[in-house]
C-alpha cells in the first residue's frame, strides 16, 4: 500500500539522539562480542584490541544515521530489534563454539 | 532521499559542527605541527655545551655497568640512543615518574642522563630536554586544554564524536547534489556560494582522512572505558587479569644479575639487522635488566612498512643471550591481526612511508583546520541580515557577532600562541627557571589576549590585527634563528641540520601566508559589502551619512 503523501519525518531530537547513544553502544558491544567469538583463535591480547577498535565505528555510525528514522519511537524499536538479533547471534555463536 | 531528511541532517551538521569546530581547529593546527614534532624539538634544543660529550657506542657497556653500579634503581629502565642529533642530550637517558601521576601523563616526568667523564667514571645529571613539541602534542590531544589527563581526554573524545556525526551528516546533506556540486568551485560575486563549494570540495576530498581521525580519536579518548565494559561483558574478566602485575611471591627476589655480562649494543644491533634488514635503529630501550625478565627493545623506523607506533616499531631481545622475545611490533613482520591494529595507529600518526607521507599529513591537517574555520564562516554568513535599500545597514544579530569574534579569537589566538611559544623557547632559554611552565604561560597569555581582543574590538578589526600578529610572530621564528647565527652573544642559536632549517623555512612560508590573509581581510573590511559582521563600522552605525562614517574611523580609510 502506498501513501498518497509520505508522512513527515519527525525530528524527535532527544529520543533519536538517546537511541543512537544508548542502543548504538549496546549494538557495538554485541558486535564486538560476535567478533571476539569469531576470532577465538587469535591470542587475547590482540583479539581484545580488535574488539575494542570495532566499537567506536559501529557506535558513531549508528548515532550518525539514527536521524533517518521516521520518529523517535521507530528509532528505539528498530535499533532495539537490531540489538536483540545481534545479541541472539552472539549467544548462538558462543553456544556453538562451546 | 527525501527533502525532510536533508533538512534534518542540515540541522545536525550545523549544530555538531558549530559546537566542535573551534576545538577541532586547534586540534588540527597543532596536530599538523605534531607531524614534525621531532624537527621542532630539535630546533628548540640548545646546542650541547661540549659537542664531544657523546660516549662512543663501543664504550656503552662500561657506561651502563658504572651507572647502574652507582644508581641501582636505573636498572628498572633506561634508553641508549643510537642516533646523535640536536634533540638528544646524551647517549644514556632515563625518566623518573612522579608516583602520583596517571598512566598516560607524560608531563610530570623528570629526565636524567649519564655520560663517562675523563677518568671513566659515570657522571649523572638531570637534563631538561625541550618539551615544546610535547606541549604542542598536548594541545593537539586535548584540543587546547592545558592538561593531558582523563577529563581532558574525555572532553576531546566528546568533541571527536561530534566531529564524526558532523562528517556523516555533512555527507548526507551533500550526497543528492554531489555529482552536480563536486569540483564545481563557483568563483564569482556570490561569495557564500564560493565558500560553500570550497568547504564541500575540501571536505569530500579529505573525507577518508577525516573518518580515520574522528574514529581513532574517539578510541584514544575512551579505550580504557571500552576495555572495562568489554572485560565484563565479552572477555569475562580475563582481560584485566591478563594485564595485572604478577603477584609478588613470598619467595625472596633473586639476586640482581651482573649487567656487565649483557651483550654490547653493537652485537644487539647486528642481531637486529639479521632479523630486520630494513629497520633503521633509533634507540635501545632496556627494561628490568637486573631481574629475571630482562628485555631490550630495539626501536627503529622502516620506511617501507607500516609502523605500529608513532616512533616506529621494535623487536624485543633478551639482552644477555640475544634471543628474540617478541617481534609482534616489528614493522613489516607483523601478523595480520597485529598489522590491522597497527594500521589504525599508523593512519592517525602518519607513521608509515617516508617524508612525503608526513608532508601530505601536514597539508591535510592544515586543510582540516581551514575546513572548520570555513564552516563557522558559513554559519555566520547564513544568518546575515542584508541591507534592503542603499545606505541603511541593518544591525547584525548578536549571536553572529559573538560567533565571529569567538571564531577569530580562538582560531587565530591559538595560531599566534603556538608561534610565539617557539620564539620564546629560544629567547627564554637559560633566563627562566621553569622553561616548560613559562612557555605554557606564553601560549595561554597570547591565546586569551587574542580571544579578549576579538570580543573587545569585534571580529572585523580583530581579524586583521590578529592575522598581522600571526604574521609577525611566525616571521620571528626564522629571524630568531638568523640572529642566533649572526650574533650568538644574544643567547639565541641556530642549528644547521636540514630538519631544523626546514622548521625555519616552513615558518617563513606560513608568515607570508598570514600577511597575505591579513591584507585580504583588511581589503574586505574596507571595500566589501557593508551589511556584514566582517565590515568595519557596519554593525554599530544604523544609518550614517557615507562621509561621516569614514571620518569617524581611522581604520576605515
Amino acid at each position: 500500500m502506498k501513501h498518497a503523501r509520505p508522512r513527515p519525518i519527525r525530528p524527535d531530537w532527544i529520543a533519536k539522539t538517546l537511541a543512537g547513544l544508548v542502543l548504538g553502544l549496546t549494538l557495538a558491544l554485541a558486535a564486538s562480542g560476535i567478533l571476539s567469538v569469531l576470532t577465538a583463535d587469535v591470542p587475547l591480547a590482540v583479539r581484545g584490541q580488535l574488539a575494542m577498535w570495532i566499537v567506536p565505528p559501529i557506535w558513531l555510525f549508528t548515532l550518525g544515521l539514527v536521524y533517518f528514522f521516521e520518529s523517535g519511537l521507530r528509532a528505539w524499536l528498530w535499533l532495539g530489534g537490531f540489538n536483540i538479533v545481534a545479541c541472539g547471534a552472539w549467544w548462538a555463536l558462543r553456544a556453538a563454539a562451546i | 532521499m527525501r527533502a525532510d531528511h536533508i533538512r534534518i541532517y542540515k540541522s545536525v551538521h550545523t549544530w555538531t559542527g558549530i559546537v566542535s569546530g573551534m576545538a577541532l581547529f586547534i586540534a588540527f593546527y597543532a596536530g599538523a605541527l605534531t607531524v614534525f614534532k621531532e624537527p621542532i624539538e630539535r630546533w628548540a634544543s640548545p646546542p650541547a655545551p661540549a659537542p664531544a660529550q657523546q660516549v662512543p657506542l663501543d664504550q656503552v657497556p662500561q657506561l651502563i655497568a658504572r651507572t647502574i653500579g652507582d644508581h641501582p634503581a636505573v636498572a628498572r629502565g633506561f634508553t641508549i640512543h643510537v642516533r646523535e642529533n640536536e634533540g638528544i642530550p646524551a647517549r644514556m637517558a632515563w625518566d623518573v615518574r612522579d608516583p602520583g601521576a596517571g598512566d598516560h601523563d607524560e608531563s610530570s616526568k623528570r629526565h636524567f642522563a649519564a655520560t663517562l667523564d675523563a677518568s671513566g667514571a659515570a657522571s649523572v645529571g638531570e637534563v631538561h630536554p625541550s618539551r615544546l613539541g610535547a606541549f604542542i602534542d598536548v594541545l593537539h590531544r586535548v584540543v587546547g586544554l592545558p592538561f593531558d589527563n582523563d577529563p581532558g581526554r574525555w572532553f576531546m573524545g566528546v568533541v571527536s564524536a561530534l566531529y564524526a556525526v558532523a562528517l556523516i551528516s555533512g555527507v548526507v546533506v551533500l550526497l543528492p547534489s554531489l555529482v552536480k556540486d563536486f569540483f564545481a568551485l563557483r568563483v564569482g560575486r556570490n561569495l557564500k556560494r564560493m565558500w560553500l563549494d570550497a568547504h564541500n570540495v575540501v571536505g569530500i576530498v579529505s573525507l577518508p582522512f577525516h573518518i580515520v581521525m574522528a574514529l581513532s580519536a574517539v578510541v584514544f579518548a575512551f579505550h580504557d572505558q571500552i576495555y572495562d565494559l568489554q572485560d565484563r561483558l565479552v572477555h569475562e574478566g580475563k582481560w584485566s587479569s591478563a594485564f595485572q602485575r604478577p603477584q609478588t611471591s613470598a619467595a625472596p627476589p633473586p639476586p640482581p644479575r651482573d649487567v656487565g655480562t649483557m651483550l654490547p649494543p653493537a652485537e644487539l644491533l647486528a642481531r637486529t639487522r639479521e632479523i630486520a634488514p630494513g629497520l633503521a635503529p633509533t634507540m635501545l630501550q632496556y627494561q628490568q635488566v637486573a631481574g629475571p625478565r630482562a628485555v631490550v627493545r630495539v626501536w627503529g623506523k622502516d620506511t617501507s612498512a607500516i609502523s605500529p607506533r608513532a616512533m616506529g616499531g621494535f623487536v624485543a631481545l633478551d639482552p644477555y643471550s640475544g634471543k628474540v622475545l617478541d617481534s609482534d611490533y616489528l614493522p613489516g613482520r607483523q601478523n595480520v591481526p597485529n598489522l590491522f591494529i597497527s594500521s589504525f595507529f599508523a593512519l592517525h600518526m602518519a607513521s608509515f612511508g617516508n617524508a612525503a607521507v608526513q608532508w601530505m599529513y601536514f597539508v591535510l591537517g592544515l586543510a582540516g583546520a581551514w575546513l572548520f574555520y570555513s564552516g563557522n564562516l558559513l554559519w555566520i554568513e547564513s544568518r546575515r541580515k542584508s541591507a534592503r535599500n542603499a545606505g541603511a545597514n541593518p544591525v547584525q544579530r548578536l549571536d553572529t557577532r559573538l560567533m565571529a569574534s569567538a571564531t577569530v579569537g580562538i582560531c587565530l589566538g591559538s595560531v599566534c600562541g603556538i608561534s610565539l611559544m617557539l620564539v620564546a623557547a629560544k629567547w627564554l632559554h637559560g633566563r627562566v627557571g621553569d622553561l616548560t611552565g613559562c612557555l605554557q604561560l606564553v601560549y595561554y597569555g597570547m591565546f586569551f589576549a587574542g580571544v579578549a581582543w576579538a570580543f573587545m574590538r569585534g571580529a572585523a578589526r580583530a581579524g586583521i590585527h590578529l592575522l598581522w600578529t600571526a604574521a609577525v610572530v611566525t616571521a620571528a621564528i626564522p629571524l630568531t634563528s638568523a640572529i642566533g647565527w649572526l650574533v650568538p652573544q644574544t643567547g639565541a642559536w641556530a642549528h644547521g641540520s636540514a630538519a631544523t632549517l626546514g622548521v625555519d623555512a616552513v615558518a617563513a612560508a606560513l608568515a607570508a601566508c598570514f600577511a597575505w590573509m591579513a591584507r585580504a581581510t583588511a581589503r574586505r573590511a574596507r571595500t566589501g559589502r557593508p551589511d556584514s559582521v566582517w565590515a568595519i563600522e557596519a554593525a554599530r552605525q544604523p544609518a550614517p551619512a557615507p562621509g561621516q562614517a569614514l571620518s569617524l574611523d581611522p581604520h576605515a580609510r
